[in-house]
């Protein structure tokens, strides 16, 4: 089925909005919900994918109100949901973020900056890299980190999906139709994603797990040709002949625009109170960017709501 | 069965009736539905663009019956879409495969761009610098529908390719056209090729000023 897809599409931005927010995720189009009932404008700085990385997920099951939903389909509701409030989606990367006593600014990639009262920082958190020898010199010629964007690319080969969690269980389902075969490379003796998750992909018969097992090292001439893996118990050498490699072993956070502006953690989360501020008055952490526990689509909505209904209260 | 729902059609016509100040012209080539599988389906989007807009003019060859225009265009695959102002004066814009997906939004973005007169927002900066280039470029982005990253690759391309003549930027559609991506050895999308040359590319939906960086390394 053919689809004709409406996202992406923006006009430029006026130079003021009262909220700014950086990351169009359900954090972020939350907040903008919340801007727009609150009766305040926004702007929502998205570079690429409206709706944030849930539009990448195969399926979502666990947002209430749906059983069962493709990310893709959930992500472009909220930005429907959140341009139904009047704000303003913008297409465009920020560069820079910087403030003074009365405004935070934004600075955009073609050169523009905008200016809002409070900024609402919601960028996420992205693939983390295995950092072995071939991940960055296959990087778009095998190894990949989008099952969603590059998946058909590997119609009929062999593959290998690096990680055991709900990520890289889910996106195996999804390759599982297209791909020859998929082995699955998890550190741990057991995969831990959800047990609907695991339940799904064993149901595809070209699908098999490599358990206590690390990739040492992807290998090839111009492209990947075979996966080096250890197993971390007695230390034996497998080497799996693959030409693709998914990699999906957790999420780092993407908190480089506010890093040197904001108290962040040893890994780079940003650091937040109940409300969602940050040190610096004015500027909000919500989403899989801030320190918390759960990072789910329903605790970023939440980050949303509650930094925004602050601001509210705290700044108009 | 229309491929646009009523709400999208809607949501478009405000939009172009917005944007658009000047017409637009999509030249479209194409084929029969044994030499191109897709082309029946880009007829019918573009036929339903044009109704949702009197500043769209959507004009139809077929590849083996216009010679003079194919070569006028340099047409060499199709489907093919070439956008230009109302002189049809070539800007070097291109889509090669159906614009279908995520790849549809860029397409009206382009749309809009050029009904703005064709003078894209980008920085004065990369502006100067566009204009400086003194020998052909040619940027080609490989994409596919489903993938979120890829407009932003090719419409930053469509965009360098409207500030300086010598440069041409074309989406191609790699599912569609899978010998040539793999002739590229492209596995990862977006995927974009400086001057149809394998060794000079980069993958990925880089921001402005960092995209021109290198697309000016690979004619270095």
């Amino acid at each position: 089925m053919v689809h004709f897809d409406l996202g992406n599409i923006s006009s430029g931005p006026k130079d003021y909005y009262d909220i700014l927010i950086v990351g169009g995720g359900p954090a972020g189009l939350t907040a903008a919900i919340y801007a727009g009932r609150a009766g305040l404008t926004a702007a929502v700085f998205e570079k690429a994918l409206e709706g944030g990385a849930v539009t990448q997920t195969h399926i979502v099951e666990n947002w209430p109100g749906f059983t069962r939903i493709e990310g893709s389909e959930l992500g472009e509701k909220f930005a429907e949901h959140a341009r139904s409030f009047g704000a303003e989606l913008v297409t465009a990367e920020v560069t820079k973020i910087t403030y003074d006593n009365e405004y935070k600014y934004v600075h955009l990639d073609n050169g523009k900056v905008v200016k809002g009262k409070a900024l609402v920082y919601a960028t996420g958190a992205v693939p983390r890299q295995l950092n072995v020898p071939g991940e960055k010199e296959f990087r778009g010629k095998g190894v990949t980190y989008c099952a969603a964007c590059d998946g058909y690319l590997f119609s009929g080969k062999d593959v290998v999906v690096v990680g055991g969690g709900d990520s890289a269980c889910d996106e195996a389902h999804f390759l599982a139709k297209m791909v020859k075969s998929i082995t699955i490379v998890q550190n741990l003796p057991y995969l831990t994603a959800a047990k609907v998750l695991q339940d799904r992909l064993f149901s595809n018969k070209n699908v098999k797990v490599v358990y206590n097992s690390l990739v040492k090292e992807i290998r090839g001439k111009d492209k990947v040709e075979e996966v080096v893996v250890v197993n971390n118990e007695t230390g034996e050498e497998t080497v799996i002949k693959a030409e693709g490699v998914f990699i999906y072993v957790g999420l780092v956070p993407k908190s480089d625009l506010l890093k040197d502006i904001v108290e962040v953690d040893k890994f780079g989360y940003i650091k937040t109170n109940e409300n969602m501020e940050t040190n610096i008055p004015g500027i909000y952490a919500i989403g899989d960017v801030r320190v918390k526990n759960l990072r789910q689509i329903v605790t970023a909505a939440a980050d949303g709501a509650i930094a925004v209904e602050h601001a509210a209260k705290k700044y108009f | 069965m229309a491929l646009l729902s009523a709400k999208d059609r809607e949501y478009l016509t405000d939009l172009f009736s917005k944007e658009m100040e000047n017409k637009v012209k999509l030249i479209y080539f194409g084929d029969s539905k044994e030499n191109c599988e897709y082309c029946e389906l880009e007829v019918q989007i573009l036929d339903e663009l044009q109704e949702l807009s009197d500043k769209i003019i959507v004009e139809r060859y077929n590849v083996n019956d216009h010679k003079d225009l194919v070569e006028k265009y340099e047409v060499e695959m199709v489907p093919a879409l070439i956008l230009t102002l109302e002189d049809g004066e070539d800007r070097g814009v291109r889509f090669y495969g159906l614009p279908s997906g995520h790849e549809f939004g860029t397409l009206v973005q382009d749309i809009t761009t050029f009904g703005k007169g064709a003078k894209p927002d980008l920085s004065p900066n990369t502006i100067e610098k566009l204009k400086e280039i003194d020998t052909p470029v040619r940027i080609s982005v490989f994409v596919t529908p489903t993938c979120p990253y890829c407009p932003r690759a090719v419409l930053t391309a469509h965009n360098f390719a409207l500030i300086n003549p010598l440069i041409k930027a074309e989406m191609i559609e790699a599912n569609e056209f899978f010998e040539l991506s793999n002739e590229f050895g492209v596995s990862s999308v977006p995927h974009i090729v400086i001057n149809r040359n394998p060794n000079t590319f980069f993958i990925g939906a880089y921001p402005e000023a960092q995209y021109l960086e290198e697309v000016l390394k690979a004619i270095k």
